[in-house]
């Protein structure tokens, strides 16, 4: 049982607090992925499981342990880093073995990890190598080995892909995914990329001054956002916003933005938007939620500024009143920009924020 | 722009240039060559500038130096050997630990703990010399002792008044070379020769001369490694701290082989100054411990300005260090970095 635990836990840098106190609990064999703009604490959060920076306060346990003053090499973390980190006068194979050699593993045992760990990760053939000699995906790969070869309770990874190229990544992302498949050991991701976020995680905390805005499953993510960061953040393109006022019209209630925005709001989605009848409220509604063919759906007028052909489909740019608007229209849409073209929305795709607070109305 | 891209007369221009600045650094070793193998007469009648055609050359004054009328050569060459490569590799040795633990680890510490070791140090040697009538090496010694404990301890407290940092520590080694030699070198002999008394002979001893040198080389060693340090990607040492392997084996085993271009680099910046000190030598030594500058400087005094032989002796004195550049620039490969990070 190796599940992470970190409770209360802060971080100051002199008098700049980072991380005010954060709670956190990570599932044993769960893939959990910090997520995050950067400078919002994700990387300092990992540092303080691997040991790297000591909590200000709070405590951190893996597995039954509290390892909150124990030093790095005694939490039996692995730690993967972003600019791979090998010992450069090392070959592949005593990268791979470097910690075990430490610890005094003998010899053929050492060899017998490493081997698997290359034959695992498509090394076999690169051990006598040195680092220099090898692409970035390979090195990230030795790096990888060098983790998995310590038998560790807690994978952390920091920003492990973010160093390589589109293509690579993604080849990459899925290895990571099987590789933790297959090893079945709780893993810590950081990333900025929320796309590599929703993709890998089992469970996605996104995370913003050094509080944790939302921990779900990427599904819950997208289609549940508690509040307006999460909304903005999860999701690419992201997600358009329109401020403006729920108001009773004459068959229920309707949504009355800038620039003519009207949307009248079905009698199913009703029910709590009833309580905050002219207050401020933000509506938000994803690009890919434009294409609906509802002849009754309702429409916004979208002043397009440019246009972007993607293949599937054309995502039109401009604004909608004042606010920016990011729509999706089918691919061969005789759209240009300069023009103006009338947008449908899906209502049962709509969310609704409260603008003071932020949070999602439900 | 690059001096390849010039042509035509900017190009022998620069060329010319070089060529007088080659001339310019090579004429001294040139002089002091052709000077060594010239008679007495042959230096004191006028310049002459090519050996058979100028002037006949003589081997008198390598014949004299080497059969050791010009002082114990073998004895000085081995003692200069000795002190120089022992003194250098101590002073790097220990100028890199300390220069790591200076950029990997955070220390504080109160001026008020430094005031104490300083007023303890002074007072406590005053008080012994002067009031409980200790000799001053022994006083000495006890104030030393007494000064740095009291420290120590004090900066277990909470005193008050200003911390101190990792920068203050550097600064306090470097301002070690910011006065003239004259003065730790005068000083240093009064303390050697205090300690003589006591019974451990460090005036012309190995210890007393590697010992100076060690401490005057620390502050360059320092200054220098820690800027190589600082260059290193930490990560590399995190990823082996997660990895549990000891602080120790991370220094020795990871941080010392990625910066070996740096230590070599210290080593033989530390070497030519040991080699050629000429100050702690002529107060610290007088016989036996004797080094070269002392030899080539002692050619003048004997019997007048004798140029031929200071020539042989300086000439000798460059080639050791000649070999010492060529062999371990050829260790200080770039690149060794390559492939620890992206």
């Amino acid at each position: 049982m190796s599940q992470v635990r970190l409770e209360q836990i802060t971080k100051s840098f002199g008098t700049v607090t980072v991380i005010p106190p954060l709670d956190l609990e990570i599932a044993d064999r769960e893939f959990v992925v910090l997520v995050g703009p950067s400078g919002c604490g994700k990387t300092t959060t990992l540092r303080m499981i691997a040991g790297l920076e000591t909590a200000s306060s709070g405590t951190v346990r893996i597995g039954d342990r509290d390892v909150t003053e124990l030093r790095p090499g005694l939490r039996n973390c692995s730690m993967v880093f972003q600019n791979y980190a090998l010992y450069p006068h090392m070959t592949v194979a005593e990268n791979i073995g470097y910690g075990m050699k430490v610890r005094g593993t003998p010899k053929a045992e050492i060899d017998r990890a490493v081997t698997e760990a290359a034959r695992v990760l498509n090394l076999g053939s690169y051990l006598a190598r040195k680092p220099s000699a090898l692409s970035g995906g390979q090195r990230q790969r030795v790096a990888i080995g060098r983790a998995i070869v310590r038998q560790p309770d807690v994978f952390l990874f920091d920003e492990p892909l973010s160093n390589l190229d589109a293509k690579l990544r993604v080849e990459m992302r899925t290895e990571i995914k099987l590789l933790h498949r297959r090893l079945q050991t709780t893993a810590v991701y950081v990333t900025h990329d929320q796309v590599e976020a929703m993709t890998m995680a089992d469970r996605v905390v996104v995370m913003n001054q050094g509080r944790i805005e939302q921990a779900a499953d990427p599904i819950t993510l997208y289609e549940a956002p508690t509040n307006l960061f999460v909304a903005a953040f999860i999701g690419a393109p992201s997600m358009n916003f329109l401020e403006g006022r729920i108001e009773r019209g004459e068959s229920g209630l309707v949504f009355r933005g800038e620039g003519e925005v009207a949307v009248a709001i079905p009698a199913a989605r009703s029910g709590p938007l009833a309580a905050v009848v002219d207050q401020p409220v933000v509506l938000g509604i994803r690009p890919e939620h434009t294409m609906t063919t509802d002849p009754d759906a309702p429409t916004v007028t979208l002043q397009v500024r440019d246009i972007e052909p993607l293949g599937p489909h054309t995502l039109a740019l401009g604004k909608v009143g004042s606010a920016s608007f990011t729509a999706q229209v089918p691919a061969h849409a005789p759209v240009a920009p300069e023009n103006s073209i009338s947008v449908p929305i899906d209502t049962s795709k709509m969310h609704f924020f409260l603008k003071s607070t932020g949070f999602a109305i439900r | 722009m690059s001096a390849r891209a010039l042509t035509g007369s900017r190009r022998w221009l620069a060329l010319a240039g070089c060529l007088v600045w080659f001339a310019f650094t090579l004429f001294p070793l040139y002089w002091a060559a052709v000077t060594s193998f010239k008679s007495p007469i042959g230096v004191v009648g006028g310049a002459t500038y090519i050996p058979f055609v100028d002037f006949e050359p003589t081997m008198t004054a390598w014949y004299e130096l080497f059969s050791g009328q010009r002082g114990g050569f073998y004895d000085t060459f081995t003692a200069s050997m000795i002190v120089g490569l022992s003194a250098s590799v101590a002073a790097t040795a220990i100028g890199s630990m300390a220069a790591y633990a200076l950029v990997r680890f955070t220390f504080r510490f109160r001026l008020l703990s430094a005031l104490i070791f300083v007023v303890v140090a002074f007072g406590g040697f005053l008080l012994g010399r002067n009031v409980m009538g200790l000799g001053q090496g022994i006083a000495l010694i006890y104030a030393f002792i007494a000064a740095l404990a009291l420290a120590v301890i004090s900066s277990r407290f909470r005193l008050p008044g200003p911390e101190l940092g990792n920068k203050d520590i550097v600064f306090w080694f470097v301002s070690q070379r910011m006065f003239p030699p004259i003065v730790a070198a005068f000083a240093l002999y009064l303390m050697y020769t205090e300690v003589g008394k006591l019974g451990f002979k460090l005036v012309d001893s190995y210890i007393g001369l590697t010992f100076a040198y060690i401490a005057f080389s620390l502050p360059i060693v320092i200054w220098l490694m820690r800027d190589f340090f600082e260059a290193l990607p930490v990560e590399v040492e995190e990823a082996a701290m997660v990895d549990n392997v000891p602080t120790w084996r991370i220094f020795f085993g990871i941080v010392l082989p990625m910066s070996k271009p740096g230590l070599i680099a210290t080593f033989m910046i530390t070497l030519a100054f040991v080699w050629n000190e000429f100050l702690f030598a002529l107060f610290l030594t007088n016989s036996k411990w004797q080094t070269l500058p002392i030899l080539v400087a002692g050619q003048n005094s004997q019997r007048g300005d004798e140029w031929w032989s200071i020539s042989a002796a300086a000439l000798v004195a460059i080639i050791p260090m000649m070999v010492m550049a060529g062999v371990l620039s050829r260790l200080m490969r770039s690149g060794l970095l390559l492939g620890a990070i992206k």
